[in-house]
């Protein structure tokens, strides 16, 4: 009896709920409104392809100006490392010519002196 | 939906995903009322109402590409709509009643009873969004419970069980003196029994 009646009472709420649920319309605007907001994404859309290429060539040109850099910085280092090796090299030709210089005088100040007194030994 | 409808949102569906604005806005003006409904009868608010929709609708002219019939895109309309609405009420918290703009709701029926259907849709916001949306699917959509499973996510059982609970809290709270259909009593609804808005 009692399932009955609440079997009853449930299909009555059933039919109240879908009476007070029925479908409504939207405003008039709203189809005009769904457009306009789609129209106002398609430029965003057109531009983000733009944005993105600019993205492209910045990262290019950053990674380029990064190679270029680089590129300096070896060039420097190998022409200061050529500039050592030179200077070496020239210290070295500066000492040997040195090096002769003191030999030959060695050699004349050895001959200009008399030999040692071979004479008074002898006396 | 009959074979040529069907032929013709085939058709239109076709055109709108090949960039046909003029097609998808018809498509639109054929989806507004359920989606707007949904979204209406979910938010409680007209305003808020028409923005989901339309959010829904500028998704669904993102998504074009991925739909398969027109059947998928009632799918796919109903449960974009019912999603965002929950997450929107979830983020708001805004469980709590609001009055609704009821001119639009004007009954279209002549033994509608306005002021119970008003007092319907109070206690319905009250409902925790989970379980609104369930029972604005069955009642408003028609759906059944594997649909509805279907739509939101959940299992057959949570849905049935929903709808179980949900139906005998309204029964009980409509159960109250001078409520009966037609009786149209400016009492105001007796808010549902505490506890019920943890129905999710």
């Amino acid at each position: 009896m009692s399932q009955d009646m609440n079997r009853d009472d449930n299909h009555d709420v059933e039919q109240r709920l879908r009476a007070a649920l029925r479908p409504v319309d939207p405003g008039a605007g709203f189809v005009a409104g769904v457009m306009a907001r789609i129209a106002a994404e398609r430029p965003r859309s057109a531009r983000l392809p733009r944005t993105r290429a600019a993205a492209g060539w910045l990262t290019f040109a950053l990674a380029a100006s990064i190679v270029l850099a680089l590129l300096v910085a070896h060039q420097q280092q190998a022409r200061r490392t050529q500039q050592g090796l030179e200077a070496r090299r020239q210290l070295i030709q500066a000492l040997r010519v040195a090096g002769d210089k003191l030999e030959l005088a060695s050699r004349m100040v050895n001959a200009q002196q008399p030999p040692p007194n071979s004479s008074n030994s002898g006396a | 939906m009959s074979a040529d409808e069907a032929c013709t949102s085939r058709a239109l569906l076709a055109r709108a995903t090949a960039g046909d604005a003029a097609a998808f806005g018809t498509l639109v003006r054929m989806h507004q009322r359920p989606v707007y409904s949904l979204a209406l009868r979910m938010l409680s608010d007209r305003h808020r109402a028409e923005d989901l929709a339309q959010e829904v609708f500028l998704q669904l002219y993102r998504s074009l590409a991925h739909l398969e019939s027109e059947d998928h895109l009632s799918f796919w309309l109903r449960r974009v709509t019912m999603h965002r609405a929950i997450d929107r009420l979830r983020r708001e918290r805004r469980y709590a009643a609001m009055p609704l703009a009821d001119a639009e709701m004007a009954s279209d029926s002549a033994d509608a009873d306005p002021m119970l259907e008003r007092r319907l849709r109070g206690l319905l916001e009250e409902l925790a969004p989970a379980a609104r949306a369930v029972i604005v699917l069955r009642y408003q959509e028609d759906l059944d419970p594997v649909e509805i499973g279907r739509t939101l996510k959940m299992s057959v059982n949570t849905v049935k069980s929903h709808l179980k609970r949900s139906l005998a809290l309204l029964r009980a709270a409509l159960a109250v003196p001078g409520s009966g259909a037609g009786g149209g009593s400016p009492t105001p609804p007796r808010p549902l029994p505490s506890g019920h808005r943890s129905l999710v």
